[in-house]
């Protein structure tokens, strides 16, 4: 296991999925990437969307810094990306343009009317992933 | 003031409706403030009668048309005027094509495929030929393509596409007279000068707790949609010609834009699209869907065999060609505000304004869905599958 990467957008299941991710990586000696996606709207409108995105990327930089932090503190090799667009083809393309080896991710457990609205980045991932997929809960 | 102060809860009421519905299902809240507003009037109007809601009430003209006033000189102010200054020729070519193409083919489609009058006729073809600035710079961003030469033309065509839009509804119903030439002179110096008067204004005078920026911007941009329906033009056209002039000033201050986005958003723009929503009339629409059907498969038909081959000629792959050119058919904004600009001047009835209406949605909606299911996912994942 020599590449990791965690999906991380701030929830309680990504914080147990990052727990996961930093224990594996000093285990294994790993380095670790952590990816955010910023999403826009599914049917996006003027100005809006530009708005979602940038709010988005303000939410993802507060809530990476404390995962920095713990990064830096640990000594593992790591790198910190927020990304555009959709979630899973994100997370699936960034491990194949870096080597991962594993995807560690939450499972946020959207009700009913989410998963069929909008499906699970999860399930999604696991799907088209190219590489061995971990999913907290 | 009780009557006023009941429908003002009404109205941010169903805007907080839409705001969670947007939230909810991850979509614009101007395409489920439109969905609101038209099914609101429905129910509201079969129980408790038409007129409560309001929708011509004075103020609520006013805010609404404020709203479309401010959000449309926000996407204006989007623009990259570096980029678009370097790029200008290819972005104005692209962009024109993007606009004749669905302009002239829903025109032709309404006259002689619905027959209906050629005024109304030219009006869906304004209505169609709209472009989304902001879904094809997500797609790009997506991509990456923002930083590339591509990406940068791609963007600034769309700029084009939607002031050729804007022009066309502020040009082509106004009779041409002394007030017309006036209007374009006024234009002309204020957009001669704006550039170099705003930013040495704000720095002398700006950054207060009075918010001076916001209210000289506002009696800029209502003084000059005054201007603009006096001499029977659309006062979008002189708020998205000062968005884009202004945009390496103004749109470059992100605190501002910000807090304009406040207002807009959080006041105006909700008015706006509800009542664009409640002026639509589902029974027409039912009765009658194969206007919406064609005029929807016409602007998607005449995008791609516009855009299509542009994409193609800058050697973008076919897939992310058809991508790109897919979320060129969206246009949610620009195409609401033309219909209504075309129902509020009595060109359209409210049977063809609520067709173009649901075409509109329909092009922010169905070439999204299009592309997502057939284009994008297999474009981004098949270099994995095949690994």
């Amino acid at each position: 296991m020599k590449r990791i990467l965690l999906a991380y957008d701030g929830s309680a299941a990504a914080d147990k999925a990052c727990e996961l991710a930093l224990d594996l990586a000093q285990k294994y000696g790993a380095a670790l990437k952590v990816l955010a996606v910023a999403r826009p709207p599914e049917f996006g409108g003027e100005v809006e969307t530009e708005a979602v995105l940038e709010n988005s990327r303000k939410h993802y930089r507060h809530v990476l810094k404390p995962v920095k932090e713990r990064l830096a503190a640990s000594g593992l090799v790591h790198e910190v990306e927020i990304a555009s667009g959709h979630p899973a083809e994100h997370i699936v393309m960034s491990a194949e343009q870096w080597g991962a080896t594993l995807i560690v991710l939450g499972h946020r457990g959207r009700g009913l009317m989410g998963r069929w609205l909008v499906g699970s980045v999860a399930k999604q991932v696991m799907s088209h992933a190219t590489c061995a997929v971990l999913v907290a809960r | 003031m009780t009557e006023i102060w009941t429908q003002a809860a009404l109205w941010l009421g169903l805007a907080l409706l839409a705001s969670l519905l947007s939230i909810w299902l991850r979509i614009a809240t101007a395409l489920s403030e439109i969905v609101v507003g038209t099914i609101a009037q429905l129910l509201i109007g079969a129980a408790l009668g038409g007129a409560l809601l309001a929708g011509d009430a004075s103020w609520i003209k006013f805010l609404a048309g404020a709203g479309a006033i401010l959000l449309t000189f926000l996407a204006g102010a989007e623009l990259d005027p570096v980029v678009f200054r370097k790029q200008w020729k290819q972005a104005t070519a692209i962009g024109l094509v993007s606009f004749i193409g669905p302009f002239l083919g829903c025109t032709a489609i309404a006259r002689w495929a619905l027959g209906w009058s050629p005024e109304a006729s030219w009006l869906a073809g304004i209505a169609m030929s709209t472009t989304s600035v902001a879904v094809v710079y997500a797609v790009m961003l997506e991509f990456g393509l923002n930083v590339t030469n591509y990406g940068k033309v791609v963007l600034a065509a769309c700029f084009i596409t939607d002031l050729a839009t804007v022009v066309a509804l502020g040009l082509i119903f106004a009779p041409f007279t002394v007030r017309t030439l006036i209007f374009l002179g006024v234009g002309a110096v204020a957009f001669f000068i704006l550039p170099w008067l705003v930013p040495r204004f704000f720095k002398r005078y700006g950054g207060r707790p009075s918010e001076l920026e916001a209210k000289f911007l506002m009696f800029i941009l209502f003084g000059m949609g005054a201007l603009a329906t006096w001499a029977d033009s659309e006062a979008v056209l002189p708020a998205y010609l000062l968005g884009m002039v202004l945009a390496g000033t103004v749109g470059k201050d992100h605190a501002l834009i910000r807090r304009l986005r406040t207002l807009t958003f959080g006041f105006l723009t909700p008015f706006y699209f509800i009542r664009a929503g409640s002026l639509v009339s589902l029974p027409a629409l039912v009765a009658a869907p194969a206007a919406f059907v064609v005029l929807l498969a016409g602007k998607m038909l005449t995008k791609i065999a516009g855009v299509y081959p542009v994409t193609r000629a800058y050697g973008s792959p076919k897939q992310e060609g058809m991508y790109t050119t897919l979320l060129m058919s969206t246009g949610l904004t620009f195409g609401t505000i033309s219909a209504l600009f075309g129902l509020s001047h009595q060109i359209v009835d409210q049977a063809q304004y609520s067709a173009l209406v649901a075409a509109v949605i329909g092009s922010a909606v169905v070439p999204t869905l299009i592309a997502n299911a057939f284009f994008l996912p297999r474009h981004l994942l098949s270099e994995g599958e095949k690994s």
